[in-house]
């Protein structure tokens, strides 16, 4: 496991984090949300020994990260960057040799990515002639090439277009076996939602929410809502209730106990066709706007 | 060789092989070496086989005089032109279809020129007369030629070759300069500028992710320094080939000595610069800040050079220990000076301390400014950065 205790960091009087601590759990994928400037960069930084933290420290399996165990980590910075002059498959045998593989070793692993890529028959051009989206594959080839213990990426899929994406989540999930930590920025909410086990939120430098995907997005709820043919008026007469909203046949109320909202149904159904009914789940984006006010 | 736990091999293999493939580098290295044979077998080709100069002679025993001369030479190094007389001879040497005339004189010769004469052919034709005259009065008096000659011929050794003529050793000293000067410029530029590109692509930080930003610092200048001493092997190679073909392999008794020394200077001169060649790269965020970056670097390779060539005896001693200057101008002096060897080694000392000095500060440095990649900035700012 990949913890991150206590971050803190300064930018001579800017607190850039302020006692970051998070787990990335081996297996799951963990979004790193958060708006500009929160500082998701400076820590994935600091993780890859790039920067150095004011205080706190980045533990892997309990011990201090040291130079040795993070060299087998995959990394891809927000700001992309190869060599733009050289052949892509030696640039990625370079990238893995520099990583600690053999010679054989990366030769053969870097043959393996370019034609999971499909980039194969390309493996001897320079990569500044390939087309920005096969340079942004390279560049996770290059991030994937050494069988990392831990993948840090950030920003991963800005400006990629959805079938990119899809493509580029199918290989994670391929090369990324089930002890690896996978930590990964994004603004794109939705595809965090779809994509993520973990999320953690960082608003300002510091953490605002954390948890599972699952708890936090659709966490219990006691809001429900109600879709009917006739008017939805009358629910403002039921006790146990707390009508948000109504707007001719749809509604949105609170329950005060559990067993309320099956009564509710079941009048409902008595008074004529129910079109919808159901908790209203809250979306990611509300948790984060939520969380980041 | 384990890669991991060497990581600044990597580093320099791939600055090397980068290099190799570049064809820039490979044409200039190709035009050094054309320039060093050139000048090394060219001069050679005009002294020995530039062809013979024609002499006019009007007789016999001018002829006779004239073969003399080129014999003494090597076998070609005059050609007889026979003319019917003094006006037709005068008029082959203005003209200039010959080079002069040798012509009889009332006790002996007179050697005809146009404007000037060349001393080397009048002292040959001199010797030459001298010697068919001689060869003719001692056949007279009843003596061989070999009689005549008996226990006069000279033979130059020398014990300790060199010091080598001025001119010769001023020539020396300028080229030597010149080498590392050349060497250390070309080769801090390429330095830097690969740093300033690894910033501009950003793989900088993907590279300092994987390994410790002083082995990439070490790497480039390992690579660096090994390119350069090979661009000099070969070109002394190439040289060394260029004097054998041309017979002047006497040059390399006094060279071989030195040459040693030479390659101890270089690398510790060039080392020590490469440090700062690096940290002028990593100040820098784009390739046009190099012009401003660089120039402390330019001035501590200018001021030595200038110095080393165009400064007296004395000053050239006292630069001879100074750093960097040291690296230009001791190998030369030792060519073409007595040194005691107390002078070389305690510039090296002081050459050794100093880049150390200076690598320490520039690896302090490089690992402040490499992942700055905001805007250029400047010496003294870098000074005050704390580690990243």
């Amino acid at each position: 496991m990949l913890r991150v205790a206590g971050l803190t960091r300064r930018f001579g009087d800017h607190l850039a984090l302020d006692d970051v601590t998070f787990d990335v759990v081996p297996g799951r994928m963990t979004g790193f949300v958060g708006a500009n400037g929160a500082g998701k960069t400076t820590t994935m930084r600091i993780i890859l020994g790039v920067l150095a933290a004011t205080a706190g420290d980045v533990r892997w399996k309990g011990e201090l990260l040291t130079h040795e165990v993070r060299r087998d980590f995959g990394y891809m910075p927000e700001e992309r960057g190869l060599y733009p002059k050289m052949k892509i498959r030696d640039q990625l045998v370079f990238f893995g040799r520099l990583h600690g593989l053999d010679a054989d070793h990366a030769a053969e692993r870097t043959d393996k990515l370019l034609e999971r890529l499909g980039l194969a028959e390309r493996a001897t051009d320079v990569l500044e002639t390939l087309s920005l989206g096969n340079q942004q594959r390279v560049q996770i080839a290059a991030a994937l090439v050494h069988e990392p213990i831990a993948l840090v990426l950030d920003e991963p899929f800005s400006g990629l277009d959805p079938l990119a994406v899809d493509a580029m989540v199918d290989l994670l999930r391929e090369e990324v076996t089930p002890e690896v930590p996978v930590l990964f920025s994004s603004h794109q909410l939705e595809l965090v939602e779809r994509l993520c086990d973990d999320l953690v939120v960082l608003s300002r430098g510091k953490v605002v929410a954390s948890g599972s995907v699952a708890d936090l997005a659709s966490g219990p709820t006691t809001t429900y809502r109600l879709v009917v043919d006739g008017d939805a008026g009358w629910l403002r007469d039921v006790r146990g209730i707390r009508v948000r909203d109504v707007a001719g046949g749809t509604a949105l109320f609170d329950v005060e106990d559990d067993t309320v909202e099956q009564q509710i149904l079941q009048q409902a159904i008595s008074r004529g066709p129910v079109r919808e009914f159901g908790p209203e789940r809250v979306a990611l984006s509300d948790v984060f706007r939520e969380a980041t006010r | 060789m384990n890669a991991l736990d060497r990581p600044w091999v990597l580093i320099a293999e791939r600055e090397i092989t980068t290099k190799l493939r570049d064809k820039t580098f490979l044409g200039s290295t190709a035009v050094m070496l054309l320039i060093v044979l050139v000048a090394v077998i060219v001069p050679a080709l005009i002294a020995g086989r530039g062809g013979a100069d024609k002499i006019a002679v009007v007789d016999d025993a001018g002829a006779k005089v004239v073969q003399q001369a080129s014999t003494t030479k090597g076998g070609d190094g005059y050609e007889v032109t026979r003319v019917a007389d003094q006006p037709a001879a005068e008029k082959a040497v203005i003209n200039g279809d010959v080079k002069a005339a040798l012509l009889p004189g009332q006790d002996g010769y007179v050697v005809l020129g146009k404007d000037r004469l060349d001393s080397g052919l009048e002292s040959a034709l001199r010797e030459a007369a001298s010697t068919v005259g001689m060869e003719a009065n001692a056949a007279k008096a009843g003596l061989t030629p070999a009689e005549l000659h008996a226990g006069t011929k000279v033979e130059a050794k020398l014990l300790n070759p060199g010091p080598l003529p001025d001119i010769v050793s001023d020539f020396v000293n300028i080229g030597l300069a010149l080498v590392f000067y050349m060497t250390a410029l070309g080769f801090g530029m390429m330095i830097a500028q690969s740093v300033v590109q690894e910033k501009e692509s950003r793989v900088v930080e993907i590279l300092a992710a994987a390994v410790p930003i002083r082995s990439l610092l070490w790497g480039k200048v390992l690579g660096s320094t090994v390119l350069a001493l090979s661009q000099i092997v070969v070109i002394a190679g190439a040289s060394l080939i260029g004097l054998l073909a041309t017979d002047q392999s006497d040059i390399l008794e006094v060279v071989a000595p030195v040459a040693g020394w030479f390659v101890v200077f270089f690398v510790l001169g060039f080392v020590a610069l490469a440090g700062l060649w690096a940290v002028a790269g990593s100040l820098a965020t784009r390739q046009e800040d190099l012009g401003s970056t660089t120039l402390p670097g330019q001035m501590i390779l200018m001021i030595p050079f200038f110095f080393s060539v165009f400064a007296g005896s004395s000053a050239k001693t006292i630069a001879s220990f100074v750093p960097i200057a040291s690296s230009m101008s001791m190998p030369g002096r030792m060519l073409t000076e007595d040194v005691p060897l107390w002078q070389p080694l305690l510039a090296i000392a002081i050459l050794l301390a100093t880049t150390v000095l200076i690598v320490r500060l520039g690896a302090r440095l490089y690992e402040r400014t490499l992942l700055q990649t905001g805007r250029r900035l400047g010496y003294r700012e870098a000074m005050a950065l704390d580690s990243p």
